[in-house]
């Protein structure tokens, strides 16, 4: 440690505008973070009322029999394996080539699907039998019932937790570096390895994260608080 | 307008199963108000909740203007268009506004324009004087309220029949009355209708005819004025003597 920390944070940062590699590795994990959970949410969705469905037919059809079996298997699969694998098995083995980028976007989204699928199905469930009920006591059918009744209050319900599952996919997009996806973490480490510092670019990479969180958990706070309200209102 | 004819329902659960209507049969004529009372755990709720087969019958046959509805091939969607419902914990739809809540039915099943469904449903809420009230949430009135619209939100699909499941039993006392006004307002109208109800004086009052089930049949029939004041059966009257007058 013979410099001092002003010249260490020159080096990491400003010479050569180091710091684009922390902004651009904001952006890219950002990019994925929000395409990803969009991907989740349709396909969470999707999943869940294949599952609810099921669960509630009276007669089950063969289609209906098959695509819950594959939505349990795909829950069972993803949830039952580490992130990090499931990204490089897309990157590696089943893409072998593409886009690193859309492949994450892909790989995060596969994976968010399962957790908000299963906070989706929770939803839906939550919401008081009297409902579909009074929906199909009026004659809408059943998928009108679901579309216009059951859905837009399971939502309401969710919107919390899912707005929980953008944090949490936020944070685990930090693995994208393992398939040479330079996302912020992956910006942080590449100052260390072309300066030999490890301190500061890691520090101010947790810190952006951090920062982030915070600020998500107060948006967060903010749409339980609106909702809260509008129980009561 | 609806014949039941020997219907029997079981409910599985993981206790076993229980055999809730044992073989009921019953007619309900056009414009006939039919109350339907009996002690909890009789099966009432659960024969009414069969006409619109929110319940699917075990066996038997529920006939509605002469089809039967419960046969394979029926669009029940079709039917219950033609039968209102309004249950115990009213269900209307906390995320829509009153005015909405009565006309997404008529407007999703394209019975009428929204514009049309719009002055229907004022039109109505004006009949219960909620009609300041067509841009509030549910959450925001009271259960007489409440209920009241539930009643008119039924009634904007112009039902043939009327279904009450308890209307009154999830209210506050001062507030029954207000219900109870609106259905007889109905009646009086000549609307069809089947009321499970603890309400004896509304069915003094209403009904053309009491049925008073019990263990999952229909022990005794009759007009009120007869049935309240001459019971045959042993179990009515124990019924009617536990009750305060």
């Amino acid at each position: 440690m013979n410099r001092s920390l002003a010249e260490r944070l020159y080096d990491d940062f400003i010479y050569q505008k180091r710091y684009m590699y922390l902004v651009r590795g904001l952006g890219n994990t950002v990019l994925i973070t929000v395409f990803a959970l969009l991907i989740g949410v349709v396909l969470g969705a999707i999943i869940a009322l294949i599952r609810v469905n099921y669960i509630q037919a009276k007669k089950k059809s063969p289609l209906l029999v098959i695509a819950n079996f594959l939505s349990g298997l795909y829950l069972t699969v993803i949830r039952g394996t580490p992130m990090v694998v499931q990204l490089m098995i897309m990157y590696f083995v089943i893409w072998a080539s593409g886009a690193p980028i859309l492949i994450a976007i892909v790989s995060f989204g596969l994976n968010s699907g399962a957790y908000v699928a299963e906070v989706i199905r929770s939803g839906i469930q939550s919401v008081d039998r009297g409902q579909s009920e009074a929906g199909r006591s009026l004659g809408l059918s059943s998928r009108q019932t679901m579309a216009f009744i059951i859905l837009p209050q399971a939502f309401k319900n969710v919107a919390p937790a899912i707005f929980n599952e953008f944090i949490v996919l936020l944070k685990e997009t930090s693995v994208a570096g393992y398939v040479g996806i330079q996302d912020l973490t992956k910006g942080g480490d590449i100052i260390r390895s072309i300066t030999y510092d490890a301190f500061p670019p890691l520090i101010v990479v947790a810190l952006v994260y951090l920062v982030i969180v915070i600020g998500l958990t107060q948006v967060l706070h903010a749409i339980e608080g609106r909702l809260a309200k509008s129980d009561l209102r | 307008m609806i014949s039941v004819k020997n219907l029997y329902k079981t409910f599985h659960n993981t206790s076993g199963s229980v055999e809730v209507l044992k073989g009921i049969n019953c007619d309900i004529a056009k414009g006939e108000k039919v109350v339907i009372v009996g002690p909890s755990g009789s099966g009432k709720s659960t024969f009414l909740r069969c006409l619109n087969l929110l319940e699917e019958p075990t066996r038997g046959e529920i006939y509605f203007e002469g089809k039967q509805i419960n046969a394979p091939g029926v669009n029940i969607d079709q039917i219950r268009a033609q039968m209102g419902m309004v249950f115990q914990h009213f269900n209307l739809f906390p995320h829509l506004t009153v005015l909405r809540n009565i006309t997404i039915s008529p407007v999703l099943l394209k019975i009428q324009s929204r514009e049309e469904a719009e002055h229907n449903a004022m039109a109505l809420l004006k009949r219960i004087g909620l009609e300041e009230k067509a841009n509030s949430y549910p959450n925001q009135l009271s259960g007489g309220q409440k209920q009241r619209i539930a009643i008119v939100r039924s009634l904007a699909m112009n039902p043939k029949v009327m279904l009450f499941d308890e209307p009154t039993s999830a209210l506050d006392p001062e507030m029954v009355g207000e219900v109870l006004e609106v259905m007889k307002e109905l009646a009086a109208d000549g609307m069809t209708m089947a009321v499970v109800t603890h309400e004896m004086n509304f069915a003094r009052e209403v009904a053309n005819r009491v049925l008073f089930i019990d263990g999952g049949q229909i022990l005794e029939e009759n007009e009120p004025k007869e049935f309240f004041s001459n019971p045959q059966h042993p179990r009515t009257q124990d019924f009617l003597s536990k009750l305060i007058k």
